[in-house]
Parts: C-alpha cells; sequence; structure tokens
C-alpha cells in the first residue's frame, strides 16, 4: 500500500509535467504559425480566398463567362513583386473552382497604355478604361468583363476591394465585394483545390493540432493468400491476422514513416501463427498529410513469421505426407519458421482508417513446389499478397 | 514584416505580457482591443488558456490583443498614412451621406483628387466599390474635362473649381442629366480627412 502510494505521487507530478510540456509545445506552434500566416501575402491570399470561396457559393454570373483579370493594386508603398503573387494566387484559384463561373483569359493590350484619337481629342488611357480604343484596335481579347483586385493596409486590418465591371462604354460595376482581415486573426491558408469556409478551415487546423502526435498506435485485421502449388492440389490456407505495432513519423509532415507490428494469426486444427515486421513507409501523395483527401503511402517491410500446425506443412520443400496430414499429436505439430520481405501500398485517411494491399516474398520457399508465386518479375517472385485494413489511435 | 498577435490576460497571469518589452514608439504602432477571456482561448489556443469552468458563467477575466500594424509608421508619407489608415470609415460616411442626396436610379461616377495618383486611386476604388455594395448602379468611367477646362480649373481655388469643373461637365455632355458625379477630396493640403462633392444636374452640392 505503502509503495502503490510512493508510484503514485511519483506519477502524478510526471504527467502534470507531460501536461505542460504540451501545452507549451501547443503555444510554440500556435506563435510560429500566426507569425508566418500573419504576413501580408498570406494575408491578402486569404483575402482572395474567401473572394473567391464567397464566389462558389453565390456566383456572380449564372453562366461560365470570360473575364479580363485587369488589375491587382497593392498596399500603397508595397512592391510589384506581391502584385504578380497574387494575380497567380487568383489565377490558380479561379482555375481549380469552377463553380465561381468566372473564366480568366488573356488580354496583354487591355494593361497595356494605348492612345485614342477621336472627335474629341485624344485620350492616353490603359485599354480596360477605354474599351471602345481595343476594339477598334482589333485587340480585344473577346471578353466582356474586366476583374479589379485592390488591397489596401488600413492599420492593422488588411481591405481588399474587388469589383468587376462590363468592358463596354458604360464600365458599368456588375459585381462588388469588400473584405476585411478580422484584425490579428492569421489567414487561415486554406487549400486553393477545394475551398471551405473560415470556420470549415479553423475546425480543420484545431482538428489537426490536437491530433499531431508523431506517434500513432495502428491496430491491423488482414489476410494473407499463398500462390498455390505447381506440383501439388494441396495448397496453403489464408492467414488471417491480427496485429498491433508503433508507428513513428520523422516530422509533422508524416511524409516518412516507420512502423514495428506484431501479429497473430489462429486457424482451428489447421495453425497457429506470430509474427514481427517492421515497415518503412514514404508518402507519394504529396510532401506532408492532407486533411481533407486520403494519402498514399508506399512502404517496403521485413518481418519473420513463425507457424505451427498442420495447415503449415506446405512450407516446406517435400510434399507433406498422409500421416502427416492425419497427425492428431498436438505435441509433434510442424513447425516453420518464414523470413518475410514485403512491398505495398497503403491509402489512409486523416491518420486514423487505412486500407492496405501489399505483396511478400518469402525466400525460403522459393524452391519449394509446395506454394508458387502470385507475381514474377524475373529479379524477383512475390509468393504471397495480401490486405489489411488499420485502425490508428 | 508582421509580428503576431501579442496579448495580456489582465488578471489570470497566464500569459506573458509582451507590451511590458515594447518602446513607446514600438506601442503607438499597435492596434489593440479586448476579447473576453473565454472568446480569446478560442481564437487562440495554445496561447490564452481557457478559462476556469466557473468563470465561464460569471465575471469573466479580458484579454486584450494587440496587433503590429501591416506598415511601419514611416513607410508611408504621415499624410497618406493617415487618410489610408481610416479609409473604410471616411469613405462609408461621406458615400452614405452622398447615397442621401442624390435621385433614385442616378449612374454614379466617381473620382478622388489628391496629390499622389495611387493613393487617389485607392479613394476612388473605395467609394465605388462601397456604392456598388449598397446595389447602387456605379461605372468606372472617370469623366473627363477637355484638356483647356483643365488648365483654367487647376489656376483657381477649390472652393471654385469643383463647382466650376461640374458646371462645364455638364454643359459639355460629359456627364448627362442620368449621372452623379461624387468626387472626394483634400481641400488644404495639410488636412487628413476627405471631403466629398456631388455633382447632379450641372450643381455641386459639398457633402455634410
Amino acid at each position: 500500500m505503502t509503495r502503490a502510494l510512493a508510484l503514485l505521487s511519483c506519477a502524478l507530478p510526471l504527467a502534470v509535467l507531460a501536461d505542460e510540456k504540451a501545452d507549451l509545445r501547443d503555444r510554440q506552434l500556435e506563435l510560429l504559425r500566426a507569425e508566418v500566416a500573419g504576413e501580408v501575402q498570406h494575408q491578402a491570399a486569404e483575402l482572395l480566398d474567401e473572394l473567391v470561396y464567397g464566389w462558389t457559393q453565390k456566383p456572380p454570373f449564372d453562366v461560365d463567362t470570360a473575364v479580363v483579370l485587369a488589375g491587382v493594386s497593392v498596399p500603397v508603398s508595397l512592391g510589384t513583386g506581391l502584385e504578380a503573387y497574387l494575380e497567380n494566387h487568383v489565377a490558380g484559384l479561379l482555375t481549380k473552382n469552377r463553380a465561381t463561373h468566372v473564366q480568366l483569359v488573356h488580354c496583354p493590350a487591355c494593361s497595356a497604355w494605348v492612345v485614342h484619337s477621336g472627335a474629341k481629342g485624344t485620350v492616353v488611357s490603359r485599354g480596360f478604361d477605354d474599351p471602345e480604343s481595343l476594339t477598334q484596335a482589333g485587340v480585344a481579347s473577346g471578353s466582356k468583363h474586366a476583374l479589379f483586385l485592390d488591397f489596401e493596409a488600413e492599420g492593422s486590418s488588411l481591405v481588399l476591394r474587388a469589383r468587376v465591371t462590363t468592358l463596354d462604354k458604360t464600365l458599368a460595376i456588375v459585381a462588388a465585394r469588400t473584405l476585411t482581415t478580422a484584425t490579428s486573426a492569421p489567414a487561415m491558408l486554406r487549400d486553393g483545390e477545394r475551398l471551405t469556409s473560415v470556420a470549415e478551415a479553423r475546425k480543420q487546423y484545431l482538428e489537426a493540432l490536437g491530433g499531431r502526435g508523431l506517434f500513432l498506435v495502428p491496430v491491423r485485421f488482414g489476410v494473407r493468400s499463398f500462390g498455390p502449388g505447381t506440383q501439388t492440389s494441396f495448397n496453403a490456407t489464408p492467414f488471417l491476422w491480427v496485429s498491433v505495432g508503433l508507428e513513428a513519423a520523422f516530422s509533422q509532415a508524416r511524409a516518412w514513416t516507420a512502423s514495428i507490428n506484431a501479429g497473430f494469426s489462429w486457424l482451428l486444427q489447421s495453425h497457429v501463427a506470430v509474427m514481427a515486421q517492421g515497415r518503412l513507409a514514404r508518402l507519394l501523395s504529396g510532401s506532408t498529410t492532407s486533411l481533407t483527401w486520403p494519402d498514399l503511402y508506399g512502404f517496403v517491410g521485413a518481418g519473420v513469421m513463425f507457424a505451427q500446425g498442420r495447415g503449415v506443412l506446405v512450407f516446406r520443400n517435400t510434399n507433406p505426407t498422409i500421416d502427416e496430414i492425419f497427425n492428431l499429436n498436438t505435441n509433434n505439430e510442424p513447425r516453420t519458421t518464414l523470413g518475410i520481405l514485403t512491398i505495398g501500398l497503403e491509402l489512409r485517411v486523416k491518420n486514423r482508417i487505412s486500407l492496405i494491399g501489399f505483396l511478400e516474398t518469402l525466400p525460403a520457399l522459393e524452391t519449394t513446389d509446395n506454394i508458387g508465386n502470385v507475381l514474377d518479375l524475373g529479379f524477383i517472385r512475390f509468393q504471397s499478397f495480401g490486405v489489411e485494413v488499420s485502425f490508428c489511435f | 514584416m508582421r509580428a503576431a498577435p501579442l496579448f495580456m490576460a489582465t488578471l489570470c497571469g497566464c500569459v506573458i505580457d509582451p507590451l511590458v518589452f515594447k518602446s513607446k514608439a514600438e506601442r503607438r504602432n499597435l492596434d489593440c482591443y479586448r476579447l473576453p477571456e473565454a472568446e480569446a482561448a478560442a481564437r487562440f489556443p495554445g496561447q490564452v488558456p481557457p478559462p476556469p469552468a466557473k468563470e465561464i458563467a460569471g465575471p469573466t477575466t479580458d484579454v486584450l490583443v494587440c496587433s503590429k500594424r501591416y506598415l511601419e509608421p514611416d513607410e508611408r508619407k504621415a499624410r497618406d498614412e493617415a487618410i489610408l489608415s481610416s479609409l473604410s470609415q471616411q469613405v462609408n460616411e461621406l458615400t452614405e451621406s452622398a447615397g442621401a442626396l442624390a435621385p433614385p436610379g442616378a449612374r454614379w461616377h466617381v473620382d478622388a483628387f489628391y496629390p499622389s495618383a495611387p493613393v487617389a486611386q485607392k479613394i476612388a476604388v473605395a467609394a465605388r466599390t462601397t456604392l456598388a455594395e449598397r446595389g447602387l448602379v456605379v461605372s468606372d468611367r472617370v469623366p473627363l474635362l477637355a484638356a483647356g477646362d483643365v488648365s483654367v480649373l487647376a489656376a483657381m481655388l477649390p472652393t471654385e473649381a469643383y463647382p466650376t469643373g461640374c458646371a462645364r461637365a455638364f454643359a459639355t455632355d460629359v456627364l448627362s442629366g442620368d449621372d452623379v458625379f461624387l468626387a472626394l477630396m483634400i481641400v488644404d493640403p495639410k488636412e487628413t480627412l476627405l471631403h466629398g462633392g456631388l455633382c447632379v444636374r450641372g450643381g455641386w452640392r459639398w457633402l455634410p
């Protein structure tokens, strides 16, 4: 009793320390993120995200409409590099989000200075300010609308004023919107491919903040099948496996992960098997895991399997005999130990659930006739294949 | 360019108060506002700890959230900075006044008269966008007087130049009877407050 109390008194401060450490890490991560996301280019991109997201919900046009990106102006005293970045960003967003019905078209002459002489005199203006001159010069883009984006820093707020005008004599404004950054709120850094609302993006971020640990405990349920033998009609029974392990990521991006796991398989009157395996996985679907889309990993692994029972008779170089098959003496069951090399693919959703497919080569069985190949690439032959469903905790 | 928000919890002392270490000049460059602690904890997880459960229902602690301005005070001219920092507010007030004076259904034209062309453009764009967002018919076209008219107007005092220019635009068909022209300007080169005037059917009226 005294010993238990002593242990408890030691464990409680340790738990508190661990919590404080996690809090400190949270705080540092949030500060770092806010510092990066608070930069003007990210805030400006955030406003464009919000503008285009708003247009996906309530498009400015009923049908797909060609629009010239007439101008992007940045806060007074900031440079043209930011203009170029924002032009690219809005073009990317509009290309990826067709629901806006805004189709950007190229019109270099629209932003060029043009000189137009008429009955009322000579006018020097930019093309989109004087569409008649463009029409007369025959350099019109075919677009009848122009998009203007104007950013201005007003104290600690960044304001975006967007307007779409007709490219005719009236230059009428057909759509206008003013958006302001919420004071001191860092940009949500949304994915342009599939824009979400600020609230959804915030929720995703908080989920990521809460579930971003470097370690996971995967629990896998799977089945392994072996290739049919070439000289015998006695095939190996598929093995059903339950395994549990530990997976570590090398960074928060989870681009590289390594895992070890221990598995157990049992089938009545056939076999009892245990296995230890290690895997090294590389993210193939990007440089960092996605919060919204499944991630695809490729992996290689190595392991060792020990199996006992009549079901493992085929994992030998000799054909099983009738006596061995009907041998009911549990003290004299056949046993085998096999080394396994694995390659496979894993489709994982938000580091929680995954579907795994793999091929395995068992070097010890390459010469046996009892187990055939499921895939022969010449330089390597795979004798086993399997699928697994994994739940990560 | 822009630092992360700075926090000061007034009572709990859980968050370090970075303002203590700031100079006066640095403090002047901050925009600050107060938030209830519960809201601040939700908006800034990891930086502001959630309040104790008993405080959620009862009196709560304020958190002072401060952000640096995007541009340092000396990055723009003082007058430009003063105008641009309050651009939305000033333009909203002026367009609201103008909207009340203009005839319904009119087509709006807007221009700004300010010594710096980029700032003038910002003012005009802000006004056009604000009017269009209110559902008014707004044109991006700027009414242009002939060069001779402009040279005469440039020699006049602002109080005379704008009404004269308005009458001249209507007389030369630059503006029609359906058009309304809103001009935003500073009258004195030293002031940082925008003025507005409305030109309707050749008649000029300063906005209150």
